[in-house]
């Protein structure tokens, strides 16, 4: 093979990562835009609560059998996978705090925020796209209604308040499946478990969850809420934008929660 | 005074230049019609009549105000004076017609929840569409929901009415009644309206003044009345639908 041939491959290689970059580069960048745009409606703080209400009932009460199903085998995973360590070591009492440790810090917030992102989220970016191509954004704007604040605003909210809300509930159910795999499973008595989580795991342990699904809530709404309000090219448009924001999510979910980890530390 | 006016617009998306140097000027109270082929920037120039699209360059004046550089916040209270039909329909689906018809009147404010239901049982009335209050977007065709489209976009009686393809889709009886109740608002308001039709020979039977956009820029205006002996042979063809011609 030449040079001349391998150095053109080289180039187009460079060029090609060049332009991966600078598309992430531009989504990135709208994303934190449209972050802007929603905290300045914030304030003054006016929206729609009829909107809002919608939202908080659809994307929230909707998602509680997911997330109750999801979290349930969560925990009993948990479990499950610690058995052989707790059998051969005879630490029955350490069973509830390995699994309730996990559950509460890591596994229930990011599991949890990936159904979220899935079902709430994706939804939410083609209902968005839907919106954008049938020009129902621009009929509000045309009728002096401000997209951002109407649609935008009340979802990252939903979003936000209702992560936090399925994480919570997330929790409980996990310790639950958690304590009925153990008593099934290892034959570890209802109590033990109890104690297992009240004595080894603190108030922090759960908070930082929370914390954890309180940020993910807003990169999955923001995320969502970007790439349904900047689809072009009608049905096949909101398709790609709906994959685009469930991956944009779960790569923001992963970081995030690197980073929010490593901080805590 | 001009209701709106456009000086040397231009418009591109990508590569793909859409106006080319638009100059128009529309009187308060008239009724201008603006024909022209097929993606020639019609529903373009109409959005950047509404501030929805901003021009690469030249000015759009509404109602006195250079509206050019303005953001968005700032056009928001002046287009609470512009009714704007869209092409397609642009209703909100997750809201009822009553509640699309209603959402200009309630979202003003100062208009008791009385007197919206009965502005828009009046409105949803003079479309065509009496007892389609409760039910949803998908749930009428096309023609019904462009009745509903007009319905909406002049329910709070606007200073401007844009109606891009006011009667696509509907048969030629109520192209005549809707053409007719647009007539009648206008008389009623005095505002200033703006359509842009496929359906020439109706429009030029409803608008007092025709201007044909061809090539980006405003080729031809002139009085509805003698649109088919317009001096201009393209503007001939486009009207009469002759095949061979000058039109590219």
């Amino acid at each position: 093979m030449s040079r001349g041939r391998i150095s053109g491959r080289v180039l187009e290689g460079i060029e090609s990562i060049g332009g991966a970059a600078l598309a992430i580069a531009r989504e990135a960048g709208g994303m934190v835009l449209l972050l802007g745009k929603v905290i300045r409606a914030l304030f003054p703080p006016s929206m729609d609560a009829r909107e809002l209400v919608r939202n908080l009932h659809k994307m929230g009460n909707r998602s509680v059998p997911i997330v109750v199903l999801t979290a349930f085998f969560a925990g009993a995973l948990m479990v499950l996978q610690s058995a052989p360590f707790v059998q051969r070591l005879g630490a029955t009492g350490l069973a509830g705090w390995a699994a309730g440790y996990a559950v509460l810090r890591e596994i229930g917030p990011i599991l949890i925020a990936l159904m979220f992102s899935g079902r709430v989220g994706a939804n939410n970016t083609a209902e968005l796209g839907t919106m954008t191509v049938t020009e129902q954004l621009d009929g509000l704007r045309a009728l002096s209604i401000d997209p951002i604040k109407y649609l935008v605003v009340p979802r990252v909210i939903a979003m936000m308040v209702m992560l936090v809300a399925l994480t919570a509930i997330g929790d409980l159910v996990a310790l639950l499946g958690a304590s009925l795999i153990a008593k099934i499973v290892l034959g570890i008595e209802y109590s033990t478990m109890y104690h297992s989580f009240a004595d080894n795991l603190s108030p922090h342990d759960f908070l930082q969850g929370i914390y954890k699904s309180l940020v993910f809530g807003g990169a999955i709404a923001v995320s969502s809420c970007y790439f349904g309000v900047s689809v072009k090219g009608g049905a096949v448009g909101v398709g790609r934008a709906v994959n685009a924001a469930v991956v944009a999510a779960a790569v923001s979910i992963m970081l995030l929660d690197f980073f929010l980890t490593y901080m805590n530390i | 005074m001009q209701a709106v006016e456009l000086r040397g617009v231009t418009k591109g998306f990508g590569h793909r230049e859409v106006l080319a140097g638009v100059d128009l000027e529309i009187k308060q109270g008239a009724r201008v019609g603006i024909i022209g082929p097929a993606a020639s920037g019609k529903s373009v120039l109409l959005k950047l009549i509404c501030g929805l699209e901003r021009p690469d360059e030249g000015a759009v004046i509404v109602e006195g105000h250079d509206i050019t550089s303005w953001s968005e916040a700032r056009m928001l209270p002046l287009r609470a004076r512009i009714g704007m039909l869209f092409q397609n329909y642009a209703l909100f689906d997750f809201m009822t017609i009553g509640e699309n018809v209603a959402f200009p009147l309630s979202r003003r404010g100062g208009i008791s929840p009385s007197e919206i239901d009965q502005r828009v049982a009046d409105r949803l009335r003079a479309v065509g569409l009496a007892g389609t209050e409760t039910k949803l977007p998908s749930e009428l065709s096309g023609g019904m929901k462009k009745r509903a489209g007009i319905a909406r976009a002049t329910v709070a009686r606007p200073d401007i009415v844009i109606y891009d393809e006011p009667t696509a889709g509907l048969d030629p009886v109520t192209t005549s009644k809707i053409y007719d109740l647009l007539a009648a608002d206008q008389k009623e308001t005095g505002g200033t309206v703006i359509a842009v039709s496929s359906d020439v020979a109706a429009l030029a039977a409803f608008v007092d003044e025709i201007a044909f956009l061809y090539k980006g820029k405003i080729h031809y205006r002139g009085p509805a009345s003698s649109l088919a002996d317009a001096p201009d042979p393209i503007v001939r063809q486009f009207v009469r639908g002759d095949v061979e011609g000058p039109l590219e």
